[in-house]
């Protein structure tokens, strides 16, 4: 090849390609507003893209996999923790995590109230995206070591049509995420008890003096857990505040009746003598 | 050195050398967060910290590629610079508006998007920079009215530089839209433009250190820029398959940017080629070295280490892991630091008005051996890292927090070839601002009048 040929070549390539980049540009620009549901961009996403900007976040967090790797990818934060859990984290980091313990720790952001909404309502948005199913298995901030729990096993497919198996899967799918906050493993707690002895637990507790909801049995129990959660406060300086439970409270609506069913069938079978 | 203006060379390339000292240092002040507990946690938090590391890379390494072009221009097209007062002018803005940078990061003044955390008033000021740069170049081409391939390619290199940064000034309320044209940016910088600048470069310093046929080379430097921008301009998609576009992107994207190791593989025959035909016997051998080196290392780091993550069903796993740095820092430092630090040695005798044909010292041997092994080392530092992070926290399913603190060894092998390479660093500056860098007060040869200065 002469050097005119290679030339060629370079600009003929060049021009090929660009015009192929700027096609599936403007054709990707006809089609983000549905893959990212932008009638969802409300100001407070707006605000809260800003705070994620300004306060520098992205420097230590990804987010859709992008931005540094030394805390924990947050694309679907939301689906895992509820705003109650998030707003309190947000304020004070240093109640739910310690350098002793867990090595790093966040440093507080020092949010107003408003901003911490903004950045919720943000990282909401953000979760919806239409991205290719990624990540492919959930991310955890902080889970169990592997021997006896079950927060690593993969298999959101269950074994049959039994309604305690399709409750163990549902509990470790992506929504509701009941697993990233609750270990089925005996004294493994994370943002939420361990529910290990759950089963057993939810019975003497119904009967117990300073239990004051509605639940009679231990099913009732359970479901009035997953409803309502702040019927009864499991007492810990990080499982609530102000009366207030941190786990989310829209499983009522974000869940089917019978999938609420098939959740408490499940956790009935958690027994300590197992 | 032929004229007279190119010693505006010099005073680039020493404030890159000291940016890149300053670097470094925030570099293992981070690698040493990642271990923990952390004493600054309070004062200068890792987010900090790692912006000012990677901005100040960025900046670093710009300013080794101006060094390198005001060297460059002037001996390519014949002429004296068009003007150093400009050129000095644009030195110092620059400076200022990095030091506010660095400090402003310190304290949170920032615009937080990776890579583009300039705050507005200082892109532009980047941006007036580029032009003053840009102008003093285009102006003295245009009055010597002539240029080589390998300058063309070198300018049109830099002025694409320029123009890539605009998109950074944009803001879109679509977080997804922003990624987008982040990587407009980002990637087109460094799998695009700037690989035009390496090679170019490399075409420059081939040709004079090895005496070998200007034509050929400048030939197949055409190929080499030509699968550039063939596999480099739709390889953006590696960066946007799990951001929120058309699915589209994924098999596409993963065919062309599989094919961007062929540039980093041409570079690698371009040297190869060129020691063949005539042994490499200047006696600038510490410059044959960085050379050399830059060809074959981003043959590693840019070439193979990015082709181990751009297919779409390794990155899903990867995507987010440390396997990225891994590949960032090995990919930078071949072919980026590397090429500056070979344009620095090669330049750096006539700079100081030193005899061009003497043989060099062992310090910057040294320098040299001890920043490759520092950075290879790094690399299988984040390599196994990355590995273990993506089997565990990815595969396994183990917290983010537990599977960084069963890695720690890795951090603590990350922190001892990090200070491997830092002290391959300090010999490097040791010598250049000490050694062998430093100007002699009557330069041995005359530097030759300009024959088209008016
Ligand atoms: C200096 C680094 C750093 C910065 C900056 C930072 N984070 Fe974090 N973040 C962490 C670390 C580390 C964790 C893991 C929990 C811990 O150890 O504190 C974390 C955890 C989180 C979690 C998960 C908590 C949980 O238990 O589920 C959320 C949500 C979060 N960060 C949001 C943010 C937001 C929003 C910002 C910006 C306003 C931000 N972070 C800025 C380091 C950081
Ligand atoms: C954001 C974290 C979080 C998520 C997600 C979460 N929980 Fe909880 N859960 C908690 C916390 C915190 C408590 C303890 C505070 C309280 O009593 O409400 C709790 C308590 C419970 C209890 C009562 C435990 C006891 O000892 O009485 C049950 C049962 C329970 N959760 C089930 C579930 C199920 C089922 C899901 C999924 C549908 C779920 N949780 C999702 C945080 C969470
Ligand atoms: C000199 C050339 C190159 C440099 C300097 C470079 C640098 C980088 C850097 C810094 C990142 C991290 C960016 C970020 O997260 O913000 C990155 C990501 C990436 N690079 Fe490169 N790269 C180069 C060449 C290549 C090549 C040739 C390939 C493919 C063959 C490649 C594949 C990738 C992929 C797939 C990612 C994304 C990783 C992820 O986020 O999942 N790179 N590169
Ligand atoms: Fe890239």
């Amino acid at each position: 090849m002469t050097k005119r040929g290679t030339r060629r070549f370079f600009l003929g390539g060049t021009l090929a390609c660009t015009v192929l980049f700027v096609g599936m540009t403007i054709d990707s620009h006809r089609q983000f507003g549905r893959l990212t549901h932008a009638d969802q961009i409300t100001p407070a996403v707006i605000q809260g893209k800003h705070v994620w900007h300004r306060k520098d976040c992205i420097n230590c967090h990804t987010l859709l996999g992008e931005g540094a790797y030394y805390a924990p990818d947050l694309t679907k934060i939301t689906e895992h923790r509820g705003t109650a859990y998030l707003q309190a984290f947000l304020k004070d980091p240093s109640k739910f995590y310690t350098e002793a313990r867990d090595r790093r720790l966040m440093p507080n952001p020092k949010l107003t109230d408003a901003e911490i909404d903004e950045v919720i309502a943000f990282l909401g948005w953000v979760s919806k995206i239409d991205n290719q199913g990624w990540p492919p298995r959930p991310i955890l901030v902080s889970g169990a070591a592997i021997p006896g729990t079950n927060v690593g096993a993969p298999a959101p497919h269950a074994a049959s049509n039994e309604p305690s198996e399709q409750g163990e899967a549902l509990f470790r799918t992506s929504p509701p995420g009941c697993f990233s906050c609750h270990s089925v493993s005996p004294g493994v707690n994370l943002a939420g008890p361990s529910l290990a002895d759950i089963g057993e637990r939810a019975g003497t507790r119904v009967k117990s003096p300073d239990y004051h909801g509605q639940a009679t049995d231990a099913a009732g129990y359970i479901r009035e857990s997953i409803l309502h959660p702040s019927a009864y406060l499991v007492p810990g300086a990080t499982y609530s505040a102000g009366g207030r439970s941190f786990m989310p409270d829209n499983f009522g609506t974000l869940l089917k009746a019978e999938q609420v069913d098939q959740l408490v069938a499940y956790l009935r079978t958690l027994q300590n003598s197992q | 050195m032929r004229y007279r203006s190119q010693a505006v060379a010099y005073p680039y390339f020493a404030v890159a050398l000291l940016l890149f000292g300053l670097q470094v240092a925030f570099g293992l002040l981070a690698a040493a967060k990642y271990l923990g507990p952390d004493p600054l946690l309070n004062v200068l938090p890792f987010d900090r910290v790692k912006e000012i590391h990677t901005n100040l890379l960025i900046v670093w390494v710009l300013t080794g590629f101006m060094g390198a072009s005001y060297y460059l221009v002037p001996e390519e097209s014949g002429a004296e610079l068009w003007s150093p007062k400009l050129a000095y002018i644009a030195l110092v803005v620059w400076v200022l508006m990095g030091l506010t940078a660095v400090i402003g990061y310190a304290f949170g003044w920032t615009e937080g998007n990776k890579l583009l955390e300039q705050p507005f008033p200082l892109k532009l000021v980047i941006v007036a920079v580029m032009l003053m740069f840009l102008a003093n170049l285009l102006l003295t081409i245009r009055r010597a009215g002539r240029w080589t391939t390998t300058e063309a390619v070198l300018v049109a290199g830099l002025i694409f530089t320029a123009l890539l940064y605009l998109p950074a000034l944009l803001t879109f309320d679509n977080y997804t839209v922003s990624i987008f044209y982040r990587w407009w940016t980002v990637h087109l910088w460094v799998e695009g433009v700037w690989e035009m600048i390496q090679g170019a470069l490399l075409a420059y310093l081939l040709i004079r250190l090895s005496g070998v046929d200007r034509e050929v080379l400048e030939k197949w430097l055409y190929v080499i820029v030509g699968l550039t921008f063939i596999s480099g301009i739709i390889g953006t998609a590696h960066h946007y398959y799990w951001v929120g576009v058309p699915q589209y992107w994924l098999p596409i994207g993963g065919f062309f940017s599989a094919l961007e190791p062929l540039v980093f593989l041409g570079m690698a025959m371009y040297a190869y080629y060129a020691m063949r035909r005539s042994g490499l016997r200047h006696p600038n051998q510490l410059a044959i070295h960085w050379t050399i080196g830059s060809a074959v290392f981003s043959a590693l780091g840019a070439g193979l280490l990015g082709l181990a993550h751009t297919w779409p069903a390794v990155n899903r796993w990867t995507h987010g892991t440390l396997i990225t740095p891994m590949h960032g820092h090995a990919a930078f430092f071949g072919a980026y630091v590397m090429i500056v630090l070979a344009m620095i040695t090669y330049a750096l005798p006539g700079l100081t008005g030193r005899d061009e044909t003497r043989l060099e010292g062992p310090v910057g041997i040294w320098a040299f051996w001890l920043m490759v092994g520092g950075m290879f080392g790094m690399t299988m530092a984040f390599a196994t890292a990355g590995i273990a992070q993506t089997y565990l926290e990815r595969i396994i399913g183990l917290g983010f927090l537990e599977t960084q603190h069963k890695i720690q060894v890795h951090f603590l092998m990350l922190l001892a070839t990090g200070l491997l390479f830092a002290l391959g660093v300090a010999l490097f500056l040791w010598d250049f601002f000490l050694g062998r860098g430093r100007p002699l007060p009557v330069p041995a040869t005359e530097p030759r009048l300009a024959e088209t200065a008016t």
